[in-house]
């Protein structure tokens, strides 16, 4: 079925459609966002009831290879050290994110110029600034102004409290003499715009029933759909189409329903995340592309980049009382420039973790075999419950072509679509890293009065933040977009998810991902007249 | 051999091997876990799982199997150190029977009103009330007022190497 043609076509209602979307029904023409999931309701997240740990594990799971929900794809990661993590809904995985809310640095736009590894970025921080602090508006975030890791910025709301396990792990931090500083976090602290403050119901990666932390389901999407952006739901796009000419012309999409439908469109946006927008670009294969779309570097799908994590644990003997926020309370940048003495190069910041649920307690415990069944069950558990903090190491990752998404030969989605395949090995200076942040973890927690730790070197279920595999750069040989986030083949489509990362840096990447979609969408309204020159 | 659910839907049987995996405390404050109703749960969300549930399921029914071999009654019929000996000789032989249960047992017990209570939770939902949380501590504040940079002054932490 062929439907009305559209000025601008937008894939993905994620953190960066939805940034895109608003930003872009600026121009006045017609723009249309398709996502393959569903609106999500407040009323139905897992803090709603008793059972919001369980449902945490399984259909909120932050896997989509556990949820298997219909709004799904599978994703092949068996060639992966890490499990990549998504969530397909309007907010896309801002709907079971943490919220914390870093900016990537000024130096990691230019780590090759500094440490002469991986790539500089066409743009830096100075270019985003702006949209980095129009995103935090958006958004609504809470923070402290003046921490000196970043040039100043104004949080537009006080931070959150700190609680006792965040006031515990600072004065930690304050022993060793090293950085901390609350964190940036998309929550808010007081009543912003309409939406209510946070009441501390913890389990912010299972979506937040109050609202209070962000998603863009409910901070861009109802201001777009103010400006008059159209969303469509349960659509998946099988491919992007082209004109003879080899300029894209809209895509072919299965809706709800299961019926092939045909959008036409001037412009496309793809905003599907490092591995839906590779899967997608690699799909639509042409006479004109025959290695997929915007492809002619080779690049497509190639230097995906994780945050490889390491999480060490603290048992304390005081209670901790650890509600709050669970991903949000104070963030160190202490061993973040590089320092060859270390072995590595490039470096890491530490995300503090508030407690843990009483069911994830006991999963945890068992895990580490500080929980045991049988008699000693009640007293293991109570050393544990309440009773600790976590420090998460973020490393940088460093962009290498064989960390790749292709297309799995045979695993489809269920519409028959391939599904991506991730194929994925640690750095040995990611090994390094995780090693040297474990340790200085380790530290922190003792200082802050642990009186035991546990140490996961590296998380596997830890593959949030895809980034890399699009990415941008001045020279068409060596990168898929431009510094305006325009496709070097195909003047008509633009990326403005965390694939045109050109370096990862060492922190959450989503402000900087919206940041970006916001400039591209900027750039794309100031340069209308010239847009496809030299297509 | 016997289809695996078998030991799944044996409610006398599942409920006598969840006391023994958690057991009521001394004070009686906590229950066990098998006197808490929750074994259908358990044996359902087992079922449903491709991964753990046939190794899971089997390795039930191994014990379930040889508590028969032992007891008329099986494992609700045996006492509990009879019992546990028998679990831990099953566990030995493969560890991860016991972890795929518990993956299913822990969150069932730990969501419990009952539990709940008894280990000093409210036995309620996070929402709609929420939870109170400790204000930063001033001190803390005051240290960090001292070191922040302002609108003026550049990041003290992460120098902007361009600058002269």
């Amino acid at each position: 079925m062929l439907n009305e043609p559209v000025g601008v076509l937008v894939v993905g209602a994620g953190a960066s459609g939805a940034a895109f979307a608003w930003s872009i029904a600026d121009i006045g023409t017609s723009v249309l966002c398709l996502d393959q999931g569903p609106w999500m309701r407040q009323q139905d997240y897992p803090t709603n009831g008793l059972d919001w740990e369980s449902r945490g594990m399984a259909e909120f799971s932050t896997s989509p290879n556990v949820r298997r929900l219909p709004a799904d794809y599978p994703v092949n990661e068996q060639d992966s050290e890490i499990s990549p993590l998504m969530f397909n809904a309007v907010g896309g995985s801002t709907i079971l994110w943490a919220a914390h809310f870093p900016r990537l640095t000024p130096g990691d736009f230019r780590s090759k110029t500094e440490d002469g590894v991986g790539e500089d970025w066409p743009i830096d921080y100075e270019t985003l600034e702006p949209y980095f602090s129009l995103n935090d508006r958006m958004m609504g975030v809470s923070g402290l102004s003046g921490d000196p890791a970043y040039p100043y910025h104004e949080p537009p709301l006080p931070p959150l409290p700190l609680g006792k396990t965040g006031n515990a792990l600072a004065a930690g931090f304050e022993k060793l003499g090293w950085h901390w500083w609350p964190s940036d976090s998309a929550i808010l602290s007081r009543e912003y715009e309409g939406r209510a403050a946070c009441i501390n119901l913890g389990p912010c990666l299972t979506g937040c029933a109050q609202g209070a932390k962000a998603s863009t389901d409910i901070t861009y999407w109802p201001a777009a759909q103010r400006k008059g952006v159209q969303l469509r739901t349960g659509c998946r796009v099988r491919e992007i189409t082209v004109r003879a000419d080899g300029m894209a012309d809209g895509v072919l999409y299965y809706d709800a329903e299961g019926q092939l439908q045909e959008q036409k469109a001037e412009i496309m946006v793809l905003a599907c995340n490092g591995i839906g927008t590779p899967r997608l670009l690699l799909n639509s294969k042409s006479r004109q592309h025959p290695d997929g779309l915007a492809n002619s570097s080779g690049l497509v799908g190639k230097n995906l980049m994780f945050h490889p994590y390491t999480m060490v644990t603290g048992i304390f003997e005081q209670p901790l009382s650890g509600h709050g926020p669970v991903g949000c309370s104070l963030w160190s940048h202490e061993f973040y420039r590089t320092d060859r003495t270390r072995g590595f190069v490039r470096g890491y910041s530490f995300e503090a973790v508030r407690g843990f649920g009483p069911a994830q307690t006991a999963m945890w415990g068992m895990v580490h075999g500080l929980v045991p069944w049988g008699e000693d069950h009640h007293r293991s558990f109570a050393r544990l419950y309440d009773h600790t903090a976590t420090l998460l190491g973020i490393t940088e990752d460093l962009a290498e072509e064989t960390n790749t998404v292709t297309l799995d030969p045979v695993l489809t989605d269920a519409n028959g679509i391939p599904a991506p395949k991730v194929t994925y090995r640690l750095s040995d200076n990611s090994r390094k890293m995780l090693a040297h942040a474990g340790e200085r973890a380790t530290e922190a927690l003792k200082a802050a009065g642990a009186v035991q730790t546990v140490a996961m070197p590296l998380l596997r279920e830890a593959g949030w933040h895809l980034m890399g595999t699009a990415r941008m750069g001045r020279d068409p040989r060596t990168s898929v977009v431009n510094e305006r986030g325009q496709a070097h083949d195909v003047k008509n489509l633009f990326i403005v998810d965390g694939s045109i990362f050109v370096s990862a840096g060492g922190v959450n990447p989503t402000s900087t991902i919206q940041a970006l979609a916001l400039y591209v969408a900027d750039s794309m309204k100031t340069n209308l007249a010239t847009l496809f020159d030299n297509a | 051999m016997t289809d695996s659910p078998a030991a799944l839907n044996d409610l006398a049987f599942m409920d006598a091997l969840l006391n023994l995996l958690i057991p009521p405390n001394a004070s009686g404050s906590l229950p066990g876990a098998g006197t808490l109703g929750l074994s259908p749960g358990v044996a359902t969300g087992l079922q449903a799982d491709p991964l753990l549930g046939p190794m899971v399921g089997a390795g039930l029914q191994a014990i379930r199997e040889a508590a028969l071999a032992q007891h008329s009654e099986g494992l609700s019929g045996m006492s509990p150190e009879a019992g546990k000996r028998l679990v831990e000789a099953q566990n030995s032989a493969n560890p991860f029977i016991m972890i795929g249960l518990l993956r299913y047992v822990y969150p069932a017990y730990y969501q419990h009103p009952q539990v709940l209570r008894g280990i000093g939770a409210p036995a309620r939902p996070p929402f709609p009330e929420g939870f109170d949380v400790e204000a930063t501590d001033a001190g803390l504040l005051e240290k960090l007022q001292a070191r922040a940079v302002t609108l003026a002054s550049p990041p003290t932490l992460l120098p902007d190497r361009r600058s002269p």
